[in-house]
């Protein structure tokens, strides 16, 4: 098993720095071996499912995969397979369905009103999201250590719209992922385990530049009207955040190894789709070995994504193939085998998870993965009966195993609550708009 | 001479399904460009917003590019600028994350190490040996600290950049120094934002001009995409920039630069979303030629087109209508002429009967078209949105609508004919597919075709809801002619400059900027190089609200 105590400092943060291979991470000093951090991962696919491929048949714990979720069969007992929960945030506010389904899966909020985005809804167009999403807001805490509050991955997501963000740091403030695995690499482990004096006089640099730009914004900011000073406020935060952090470094040793460089010939070109997609994935889960972040999310391409799942053998864009009739028995079929190579890759990243062992079991049992869409129907647009598919336990908090058929009217900002209560965060009373909220979700604890 | 205000959107749409009396132009519906009534223009300045605004990444690597001599274009692989009516610089949609702060940390820290190696291209002549390492600092920092930051800057910025140079000094000499203070001054807000608080001396009414260096900012980044050079610096510092007159001279000095072209093809490509060109795909099995250098030709012939037009005659019209183009050997054989003599896009005649402008060239209709077949829905959204500049909403939430099946035994007409007889989806669809009909002719990668399956192509096609340009017409050719004789068109070419030149939408304060913008382009028999300049000369270009103090 894992000795938490021989983990090397390896970025950053000793300005003895020597010697260092004896140096012990103080943050993990005190911790037993076998206390591992909770672990939060969001994954995003788009265009809806089709829910009588989707939906189990059986009963809570005899439950039988349907076709779409069939690939994760082997990990059956790590499931929780929600079904009948509404995305009710998506269905008030300005903006047309995917942008208030991709605007409110994670933030249980309605989009700001605005003119950023031609649109549906009552004022025609539409802004960006209008809270913090779970992610982000569980980051602020569980996050406050680590190298990176979270880490957001995204395979071919294109543009930088309302449609294609699902993660906001607040209101107002979308939070882009990396769709470039080598750049992705170079950031979160590009340090580890880099010569120490070097990463030292970096630092020391670094803190001089901050210090110095931290003055810029003290004389700045109370000349500009207020929402210029917000839109500066964003920089200013987003500095002293990487201020705050220029300490933190990551852990060598154990499950945590330095990965190579991921090699990827084209970033845009949708047949390397399933290749970026594994490459994020695998980063992702050793960046979260090496205790680098503790959140994370997947994001596969964007709502409204018209990607060609041409390894398939589909030559229509998911989009396009999404808005086909429900009696086009071909696009239906199509979309099921769409959706269920969805679930092979959270089925894939759930094993990366348990190739990690973490005390008496694996990092998937610290760990929680929410795969989510922006619409429950493509052809619809409904934002009610959201494929939610669960799985790891975070700690023991899920009882999992288990499919959830639950009663009209239930509202996903429960589902972001019990997140942030697996999380920690057990203060949280609602989430997102308050109107949608009840409390956690019922049943996800047993 | 109309103005239009507003995002215009089509009324009928999500209000009156299955209602053909829903028109654009009734009393009650925000109407499109061309048709407001023309405001009082002679009363007090009004400059409408003006919100902060964030480099773009374009501006940054082109910054880099003139502070630095640096040609790396770093910030091209940060993440991208988040979008907002089809632009990349809108002040209100641009943010800033935790990535991309980290990004351009990394960013500042490299180019900075770069200049390092290389400060005598840099730098003001200074000897470090005979005037002393600390005064040619100083001089660094007062000349590059101006450029950088667009503004002289005071007695105590240019103290505390020396000391930071000491520090970087102590470190590792004197290159190391001035890394130090390049790399803080490139991080720093005063160079990430375009800080504006105008000349307090001129407040009237809540409104400033704007101050000599902000004006060159503002210039610079219309027309160069970068900073401000040395000689607009200057022209800031002389006053010609306090003026209209003043400010239109440069910018036609400015215009007849090379570096003039990216910023033109910038707002060409965005208006047009050659971007997405890059990630566009078809089905192989239909479209084998459909690769990543055949749609990086089509990009290019659209923005060598439009460039050619733009700086040679600026004509608009022939931007819609010119029955040539510019192709290389992959484009001709996609348009069936015989490839150029050299390697590279040569001006070829097209057949005028079946091309005419951008509407009609490869790049638009595969953009606009299904992985495996045309789309008249979304082709006629295209011509509705950025060509009328009318926005389209979707279906109102919480209605269900099944769209029908798709029948390879039809043709791609009668394929979308649920649309014109289910009453739930006329109102929008009349709006968009009797467009997109009319480019029947054209597969999904552009191609001209007379046969659609086994069916004769029927591209006859109507207009509906526009100010003046309703009717029936035959084919993409009819339909450019059409739209080029539309005032609304010629308007929304003005909202979408307007858009972009001030990064922002359009609202009801500055009717009378727009007005003053549609006046311009008419009188300049709508040379759209005129139009440019007239973008430099109005209230929202050249005044600001006051700010905070």
């Amino acid at each position: 098993m894992i000795n938490r105590r021989n983990f090397l400092r390896a970025a950053g943060g000793s300005a003895l720095a020597l010697p260092l291979l004896n140096f012990v991470d103080r943050r993990h000093v005190s911790a037993a071996p076998t206390e591992f951090p909770k672990r939060l991962v969001l994954m995003f696919s788009p265009n809806g499912t089709i829910p009588g491929a989707w939906t189990p048949g059986g009963g809570e714990t005899d439950f039988t995969l349907g076709s779409i979720l069939a690939p994760l069969a082997p990990h059956r007992d790590k499931l929780l397979i929600l079904d009948n929960v509404d995305m009710e945030s998506a269905h008030h506010g300005p903006g047309d369905g995917h942008q208030t389904g991709m605007g409110s899966l994670w933030t249980g909020i309605e989009l700001l009103a605005g003119t950023e985005f031609k649109g549906g809804g009552d004022s025609g167009t539409a802004g960006w999201g209008g809270g913090p999403s779970v992610d982000q807001h569980i980051a602020k805490t569980v996050g406050a250590t680590t190298k990176f509050p979270s880490l957001e991955l995204g395979v071919q997501v294109s543009g930088a719209t309302v449609w294609s963000r699902m993660s906001y740091r607040a209101a107002n403030q979308p939070v882009p992922p990396e769709n470039d695995p080598g750049k992705a690499f170079d950031r979160v482990f590009g340090a580890l385990g880099a010569d120490p004096t070097g990463l030292a006089k970096l630092r020391a640099r670094r803190q001089s530049v901050l210090d110095a730009v931290t003055k810029d914004f003290a004389g700045l900011q109370p000349k500009l009207a207020s929402e210029d000073r917000a839109k500066v406020a964003q920089y200013a935060d987003a500095l002293r955040d990487i201020e705050t952090r220029l300490d933190a470094g990551g852990l060598l040793g154990g499950a945590c190894v330095k990965p190579s460089r991921p090699a990827i010939s084209s970033l845009t070109d949708a047949t390397k789709f399933p290749d970026i997609g594994r490459m994020q994935m695998d980063l992702l889960v050793m960046a979260l070995a090496c205790d680098l972040t503790r959140v994370g999310s997947i994001q596969w391409s964007n709502s409204v994504g018209g990607k060609v799942h041409s390894w398939l053998g589909i030559t229509e864009g998911h989009h396009d193939l999404s808005h086909n009739g429900d009696s086009d028995a071909a696009s239906q079929d199509k979309l099921v085998k769409i959706n269920k190579w969805y679930a092979e890759q959270m089925a894939y990243l759930i094993a990366a998870m348990k190739k990690i062992p973490e005390g008496s079991g694996t990092m998937l049992d610290n760990t929680v993965i929410v795969w989510g869409n922006e619409l429950g129907v493509g052809n619809r647009h409904t934002r009610r009966d959201v494929p939610f598919v669960m799985a790891g336990g975070c700690g023991g908090y899920f009882k999992t195993g288990r499919y959830l058929k639950y009663p009209a009217g239930t509202k996903h900002n429960n589902l972001l609550v019990s997140l942030c209560h697996a999380m920690g965060l057990g203060e949280q009373k609602t989430f997102g708009n308050p109107a949608y909220c009840t409390g956690p979700l019922a049943r996800l604890t047993g | 001479m109309c103005a239009s205000v507003g995002l215009a959107f089509v009324a009928g749409c999500t209000g009156t399904i299955g209602d053909d009396s829903g028109r654009v132009g009734s009393p009650d519906d925000p109407r499109p460009p061309g048709t407001q009534q023309s405001p009082q223009c002679k009363g007090a300045i009004e400059p409408g917003r003006s919100p902060i605004r964030r480099l773009t990444r374009l501006e940054i690597d082109n910054a880099v590019r003139d502070l630095l001599g640096d040609n790396s274009k770093p910030a091209r692989s940060f993440v991208p600028e988040e979008e907002s009516l089809g632009f990349d610089n809108n002040a209100d949609a641009l943010g800033m994350s935790g990535l991309l702060a980290e990004q351009l940390m990394e960013a500042a820290e490299k180019v900075a190490g770069t200049a390092a190696t290389k400060l005598a291209t840099l730098a003001p002549a200074c000897d470090t040996a005979k005037e002393g390492e600390a005064t040619c600092a100083r001089r660094f920092v007062t000349t590059w600290g101006k450029r950088a930051w667009r503004r002289a800057l005071s007695e105590q910025e240019i103290g505390e950049l020396v000391a930071l140079f000491e520090k970087g000094r102590a470190d590792g000499g004197y290159a190391q120094g001035i890394a130090l203070v390049i790399q803080r001054m490139l991080q720093s807000p005063f160079f990430m934002y375009r800080v504006e608080h105008g000349d307090p001396a001129t407040l009237k009414d809540g409104v400033v001009q704007l101050t000599g260096y902000e004006q060159a900012s503002r210039l610079s980044f219309l027309l160069f995409a970068s900073t401000p050079d040395d000689a607009l610096l200057a022209d800031a510092e002389s006053g010609k920039l306090a003026t209209a007159e003043g400010i239109a001279e440069v910018a036609r000095r400015m215009l007849k630069d090379p570096r003039a072209k990216h910023s033109i093809a910038n707002f060409h490509a965005q208006w047009l979303e050659l971007g997405k060109l890059e990630t566009a795909s078809k089905d192989p099995a239909l479209f084998p030629d459909f690769d990543a250098a055949l749609r990086t030709s089509m990009k290019q012939e659209t923005e060598t087109f439009l460039d050619s037009v733009f700086f040679q005659t600026g004509s608009f019209d022939e931007m819609l209508l010119a029955p040539y183009s510019f192709v290389d050997s992959k484009l001709a054989g996609l348009y069936g002429v015989s490839a150029p003599s050299s390697s590279g896009f040569a001006r070829v005649a097209l057949d005028p009967a079946q091309r005419a402008g951008i509407l009609t060239q490869p790049s638009v209709l595969a953009l606009h078209a299904k992985s495996n077949q045309s789309s008249p829905v979304h082709r006629g959204k295209f011509v509705r949105e950025r060509l009328l500049c009318m926005q389209l909403p979707p279906p109102p939430n919480d209605i269900v609508i099944e769209p029908p099946d798709l029948d390879p035994g039809l043709s791609t007409r009668d394929r979308f004919k649920e649309h014109s007889v289910n009453p739930a989806c006329t109102g929008c669809h009349k709006l968009m597919d009797p467009i997109g009909f009319g480019f029947e002719h054209y597969d999904a990668i552009g191609r001209y075709r007379t046969k659609d399956g086994k069916f004769d192509v029927d591209a006859h096609g109507e207009v509906f809801a526009s100010t003046d340009a309703d009717g029936t017409f035959t084919g993409g050719v009819e339909l450019a002619k059409k739209l080029a004789k539309s005032q609304q068109v010629k308007a929304c070419m003005v909202t979408q400059w307007f858009r972009f030149a001030y990064g922002r939408g359009e609202a009801e304060a500055d009717q009378c900027s727009l007005q003053r913008l549609e006046e311009a382009f008419a009188k300049a028999n709508y040379d759209v190089r005129e139009l440019v300049v007239a973008l430099t000369q109005t209230d929202a270009f050249r005044f600001r609200k006051a700010g905070a103090l």
